[in-house]
């Protein structure tokens, strides 16, 4: 059969809880068998499309796109008058897309999927996932005939039907197939044949070969078919394909049993719940001829059989896509001039913008003026840039994205460009980025070249707190047509694959949970692996091996792994267009209840979508705060720098810090930095690199960029850490391979740590362009392309005369440096809100850290906050009904200091409208009146009195528990509204009935008590340390603390103890797994490493175990840093099960054998190890 | 209807087809073609494992109905055989009363 089969309605496994296989790999089984074209036609959705189109390129296929939907009955009944009708399912059918009609009928599909969803102005729109998903068939037909589209598409389409509707076994036509009522099937059919525009219609045949009679058997396949024939319909056949080969089957089924929360067992009772049996797979041409063969044989005879291949081309040929022609493959689409404001000339508009730019920043009235060189470094570099966004088109785009970061500015939102944007002269000239690139040497092809075609990422960050607002100020500025959220695929992990696995097998919730609790980081596809290695998991193995649904859990665990499970919205990325933006993507409604795109960030190149990440970032959020603070707690320029001790040039007169123009050369933000007490700032808080800042000790803003660019995994693998501790403080002499690369690498000591640095030394030793220099950076690492750049490399340098053994070192650095390497204008960018927190911490650290109690942007709990408080003798001011707020306020307290006072927010369990309320009533002046006027509920009631927050209306009248046992006994009753003092008039001053009959005598909690409350309330424990309560245990086991830890020797042995704050477990490195465990003991923190026998002795305490007490031995980490590598660790709060100090082995004998001989060269490790960590996560979220 | 679960010999033609059977000591020569279809397994309780890469026959068998006459007693009877895809192996699963069945 020439061309092969084609199958015209496949699931992949973007229809989530329904697919089996990625698109890839059923192109590439199509491909495989010779079939010409493939179908993608995924449930409610185009989720898969894009994969599709890229894969069907791939393997020089057609592309054909359709979706499954659901159809809604046409009338419904309303539940009450003037409410919707209420719409019920009747079936669902197949739509395919016709092609090669100039994109019309793409755009009635993407157009039809989101009125599927309520989001094309059709049908009752409602909320996400409070609506049925799909269509009646009068909307079905007005998208087939073209009627809902832009006039523009609906000329350029023809008269020719735009859609063809395939009615399967899964429609009503087929339902009723399965039986014998043939008048039910006839009076079907001919309801679509009235509603669909003529040649819209077509029946799909399908048999899985099930059992003689039953659904998606072929007599089924045999009654449609007749009946299309009867009709005069065409019929095709199609294999309703969920998985590319048999083996998906079982997957498959497991996915059934997960969609129906069902067990496998329950379902195989109801048949008609799942696949009746493993047939659905991607079958071969040679197959689906046997197929149609025994359908046509039963049908009616050869001809059938034949008319029936002969249909299925003819359809798939109408729906063939040119990807370009059709879909706009791979065209940038940017918004139309008038929308951002420009009448002309994009490339004349954005170089006046730029004009303005320079006179703001350099020439302004109030800003030094450039020197002759720097203006004419300046402009070149300019003139530069223009002309490559010129050539490349993108004038438009840069508008684009500068008025969105000038609205945002416009709201008085912070916002910052992060990575590579900042190497742009025009993103900074536009107001984009706030790094100057030519001050911090940053290269603009590493951003954009002529070399590199595709829209280069912008993007913003912004205060997390309001980027719904941003969010929302977007979509009115540049209208709900060109504008749309991204959505991301949510995949299986370990935990949620295990889950599924177990309902599908039917295992009791709790052992499921058990089980799943103890996986930790780690792919759920190498499950069996994870079994043989990982200590925590050895009881779980043991079981395995000697029960056989267990054993199940494991492969099916496998299964699902990194299978899509549900769409969500971005967390950063909105989707810039035309207004031709709905026409090419799908969109349903989000979380937040703006549209989203069904396209995820792989999609948008592709398709030619702008997008642009803004990011929610609570560090933006909590420097706002702590500025806020520090205005309305000083009030003016003069008080804030007194407060503060620093200059008035960077201060509002109304007292608003201007962060952007704070000095970055304050000494003492650099001795706070170096001091490594860290906790708060951006950046440089984790354990990693607070050893890091400890052995670097930046002291010019560019060495926080170098900090933060070397804590990353590139410069940590190619060995630069090292090396550049050594050179920078004097160790070893700095060694550049050759004279000439001292330019480029002088900054860090002749060790090359950025990706700039890369693109110098290929420019001066190979003599090739920047934008050439970064497509070969990009190829180092690519075993395929690698070669071709050595090749290159060689040849170009030794034709400049450098001599084998400079090639052969340099060659050797490019190697290892691979494509790991940091950008520095990433590092750049991060710096500039990394030397900010660090700057308000050292100048205003109780309204910095008020600000990240509110916003919490770090990564230790909050808790670890209150502990750093403490540390710095900030007091902490307990919650009070009348001095708290809605918030965490500073303010002054009686000794003249600065304290927080804790937030009447954040207590568990109280709502948010209770919180308001109770704030709208301040002040109260009795117990009464909180009772009356404050609204709270009576657990709420209680919860705040246990946290003392009416002590001081009791007026020393009895205690906490007294006022809890009085709320609790007396319901709360509020005064009816007409009896409550309206707004601004005071309660008359009413002796306090409510104090005067509180029942005293309950015994007053213990401090510990008290510490258990708060920790269960706020999740803090502010009156006292946690680890208090444990004092008598800690003396008797004779632990040190933190504090004193640094005072003691390299490889003393040690017992401490504390709270969890941390937990890392970095990628293996060339072997076992190491676990980072920080915790915190009320004196600081201990950062304690579990090699693999330390993991295996303290298993059952690695992950969930709060309170631990580690035995281990010191190990020095630099001139202010220390750590302890563990050898055991044990649950504190198991009073009984704590070891006798005497009794201990020998730490030092155990820690002995499994350590380098070097200490220092251990410590090195770690903090590689460390870095590795904690750099791949950051990779991970900045992505 | 019986039901049965025992291993038999068949004879297969060229193009896969069953030809004939022998049961309980008497062979039995396929009249028509016999019908086949594929039904589902009770995977999940019947195996120890499911991983990844099995292939086919996990989830569903093949199960083939056929007429076919005693080479020596000369009855007709109706067979549903199981076959085990992956192991060749072939089962008769159900003995259908051969009367009843051409009355039907």
């Amino acid at each position: 059969m020439k061309g092969g089969f084609v199958h015209l309605d496949v699931a992949t496994a973007y229809s989530a809880h329904y697919g089996v296989s990625r698109p890839a790999d059923l192109a590439a089984a199509a491909g495989a068998d010779g079939q010409d074209a493939l179908a993608c036609t995924d449930r409610d959705g185009l989720y898969g499309a894009v994969k599709h189109l890229g894969a069907c390129i791939e393997q020089g296929i057609d592309p054909i796109l359709g979706v499954n939907l659901a159809i809604l009955s046409g009338v419904g009944s309303p539940r009450r008058a003037g409410s919707p009708p209420r719409r019920h399912v009747i079936g669902r059918v197949v739509v395919l897309a016709r092609g090669h009609r100039r994109g019309a009928g793409y755009a009635a599909l993407c157009r039809l999927v989101s009125a599927a969803h309520g989001m094309d102005g059709v049908g009752d729109a409602g909320k996400a996932g409070a609506r049925i998903v799909g269509v009646t068939r009068d909307v079905l037909a007005d998208y087939a005939s073209g009627r809902r589209l832009r006039p523009e598409l609906r000329l350029a389409a023809g008269e020719e039907p735009l859609l063809t509707v395939l009615l399967g076994p899964e429609s009503d036509v087929g339902q009723a197939a399965v039986g014998h009522d043939h008048r039910l099937l006839r009076r079907r059919l001919s309801a679509w044949r009235r509603a669909l525009p003529e040649g819209a219609l077509a029946l799909a045949a399908v048999t899985h070969l099930n059992v003689p009679g039953s659904r998606l058997s072929t007599s089924h396949a045999v009654r449609i078919t007749r009946a299309g024939r009867e009709s005069g319909l065409p019929v095709v056949l199609t294999n309703a394909v969920r998985y590319a080969d048999p083996d998906g089957a079982a997957t498959a089924d497991v996915l059934d049993a997960v969609r129906a929360a069902q067990p496998l067992q329950q379902l195989a009772e109801e048949q008609e719940a799942w696949q009746p049996n493993g047939q659905g797979w991607l079958k071969s041409t040679a197959s689906m001829i046997r197929v149609a063969q025994s359908v046509g044989q039963a049908a009616g005879g050869v001809e059938v059989a034949v008319d029936l291949l002969e249909q299925t081309r003819r359809i798939a040929d109408l729906s063939r896509l040119d990807p370009v022609a059709d879909v706009g493959w791979g065209l940038p689409v940017v918004p139309e001039a008038r929308i951002i404001g420009i009448d002309g000339d994009p490339d004349r508009e954005l170089k006046q913008r730029c004009e303005a730019g320079i006179t703001r920043l350099y020439n302004g009235p109030a800003l030094p003026r450039l020197g002759r060189a720097d203006e004419a470094a300046l402009r070149d570099r300019l003139e530069d840039e223009l002309s490559v966004i010129a050539e490349l088109g993108f004038a438009a785009y840069f508008l684009t994205v500068a008025e969105v970061a000038q609205l945002i500015s416009d709201l008085g939102i912070r916002n910052a460009a992060r990575g590579s944007g900042a190497s742009s002269l025009v993103n900074y000239l536009l107001g984009i980025s706030h790094v100057d690139p030519l001050k911090h040497d940053l290269i603009f092809e590493r951003f954009l070249s002529r070399r590199r075609t595709t829209l280069p990422d912008i993007d913003i960050d912004v205060e997390s707190a309001e980027r719904h607002r941003v969010y929302r100020e977007i979509f009115d500025r540049f209208g709900a047509e060109r504008v749309t959220l991204m959505s991301m695929q949510n995949a299986y992990r370990a935990r949620g694959a295990v889950r599924d696995a177990g309902l599908a097998l039917g295992l009791e919730p709790e052992r499921i949970d058990d089980i799943a609790k103890q996986l930790w980081r780690f792919s759920a596809g190498s499950f069996r692996e994870a079994l043989e290695e990982k200590p925590e998991l050895a009881r779980f193995a043991e079981q395995v091996s000697s029960h056989r649904q267990l054993d199940l859990l494991v492969d099916l665990t496998e299964r699902l792994d990194r299978l899509p499970r549900h769409i969500s919205m971005h967390p950063c990325g909105v989707i810039l267009s035309d207004a031709s933006l709905l026409d090419r993507t799908p969109v349903q409604a989000s979380g937040l209840g703006l549209p989203m795109s069904q396209f995820d960030k792989h999609d948008m190149d592709p398709m030619g979508m702008i997008k642009l990440d803004v990011l929610g970032v609570r560090m933006q959020s909590a420097m706002a705060y702590a500025v806020a603070e520090i205005r309305r707690l000083h009030g003016s320029a003069g008080e804030v720098a007194a407060a503060g001790a620093h200059g008035t040039d960077y201060v509002h007169s109304d007292g608003t810090i201007m962060l952007e123009h704070i000095p970055q050369d304050d000494e003492a933000t650099f001795e706070l930095i170096r001091s490594t007490h860290t906790l708060g700032c951006f950046q440089i808080e984790s354990p990693g690199q607070r050893e890091l800042v400890g052995k670097l000790a930046p002291q010019r803003f560019n060495d926080l960029i170098i900090d933060i660019s070397l804590f990353r995994p590139g410069p940590m693998k190619s060995n630069m850490v090292k090396p550049y501790l050594e050179n920078r403080h004097g160790f070893a002499p700095e060694v550049y391979p050759h004279p000439d690369l001292r330019p480029a690498l002088a900054e860090t000591h002749g060790v090359t740590v950025f990706h700039e640095q890369i693109l110098r030394i290929l420019n001066v030793m190979t003599g090739c362009a920047y934008d050439e220099a970064d497509v070969l950076r990009r190829y180092l690492g690519n075993p395929d392309r690698e070669p071709e750049v050595e090749e290159f490399f060689r040849t170009e340098a030794t034709r400049k005369n450098y001599d084998r053994a400079v090639v052969d070192e340099v060659w050797e650095t490019l190697r290892a440096f691979g494509s790991f390497g940091f950008c520095k204008a990433h590092g750049a960018a991060f710096a500039v809100p990394t030397y900010q927190s660090a700057w308000l911490k050292t100048h205003h650290p109780e309204a910095f850290l008020a600000g990240l109690w509110e916003h919490d942007p770090g990564m230790y709990p909050k808790r670890l906050l209150v502990a750093e408080a403490r540390r710095l003798g900030i007091p902490i001011l307990p919650l009070d009904v009348n001095e708290s707020d809605v918030s965490y306020r500073v303010q002054r307290c009686d000794d003249g200091r600065l304290g927080i006072r804790l937030a009447l927010s954040g207590v568990y369990g109280v709502s948010a409208t209770e919180v308001r309320r109770l704030r709208a009533g301040q002040p109260y002046g009795s117990l009464s009146d909180v009772r009356e006027r404050s609204g709270l509920r009576r657990v709420s009631l209680e919860r705040y009195a246990a946290l003392g927050a009416f002590d001081s209306l009791q007026r020393g009248r009895g205690n906490r528990a007294d006022l809890v046992r009085h709320w609790g006994r007396n319901a709360a009753a509020s005064v009816p509204a007409r009896y409550q003092p309206i707004a601004g008039q005071l309660p008359l001053p009413l002796p306090d009935l409510e104090l005067a009959t509180l029942q005293l005598g309950a015994p007053a909690p213990t401090a510990e008590e008290t510490v258990g409350t708060e920790l269960d309330l706020l999740s803090l424990d502010v009156s006292a340390h946690l680890m208090d309560s444990h004092a008598g245990t800690l003396r008797r086991l004779g632990t040190t603390t933190a504090a004193d830890l640094l005072g003691l020797r390299n490889g003393s042995e040690v017992l401490v103890a504390g709270i969890r704050v941390a937990t890392q477990t970095p990628p293996m490195r060339g072997g076992r797994r190491v676990v980072f465990i920080s915790i915190d003991d009320g004196t600081g923190c201990v950062d304690c490493t579990f090699f693999h026998e330390a993991q295996q002795a303290s298993a059952p305490f690695l992950f969930g175990t709060r309170l631990l007490l580690i035995h281990g031995i010191t190990r020095r980490t630099g001139p202010r840093g220390i750590s302890v590598q563990a050898v055991q660790a044990w649950d504190l709060a198991d009073a009984a099960s704590l070891p006798d100090r005497e009794e201990l082995p020998d730490a030092r004998q155990l820690a002995r054998h499994r350590a380098s001989p070097v200490p220092q060269l251990r410590a090195a490790e770690r903090l590689d190890t460390l870095m590795e960590a904690e750099g791949l996560d950051n990779r991970v979220a900045a992505s | 209807m019986g039901l049965f679960t025992q291993s038999l010999d068949v004879v297969l033609t060229e193009g896969g087809v069953l030809s004939a059977l022998t049961w309980r000591g008497q062979r039995y020569d396929v009249l028509e073609e016999p019908l086949q279809w594929y039904e589902r397994r009770k995977w999940w309780e019947e195996e120890q494992r499911a991983e990844r890469g099995r292939g086919r026959g996990l989830v569903d068998h093949e199960i083939w109905r056929v007429q076919a006459r005693g080479a020596r007693d000369g009855d007709l009877r109706t067979f549903d055989l199981s076959h085990h895809v992956s192991s060749g192996r072939w089962r008769m699963i159900r003995l259908h009363d051969a009367v009843r069945e051409e009355a039907a």
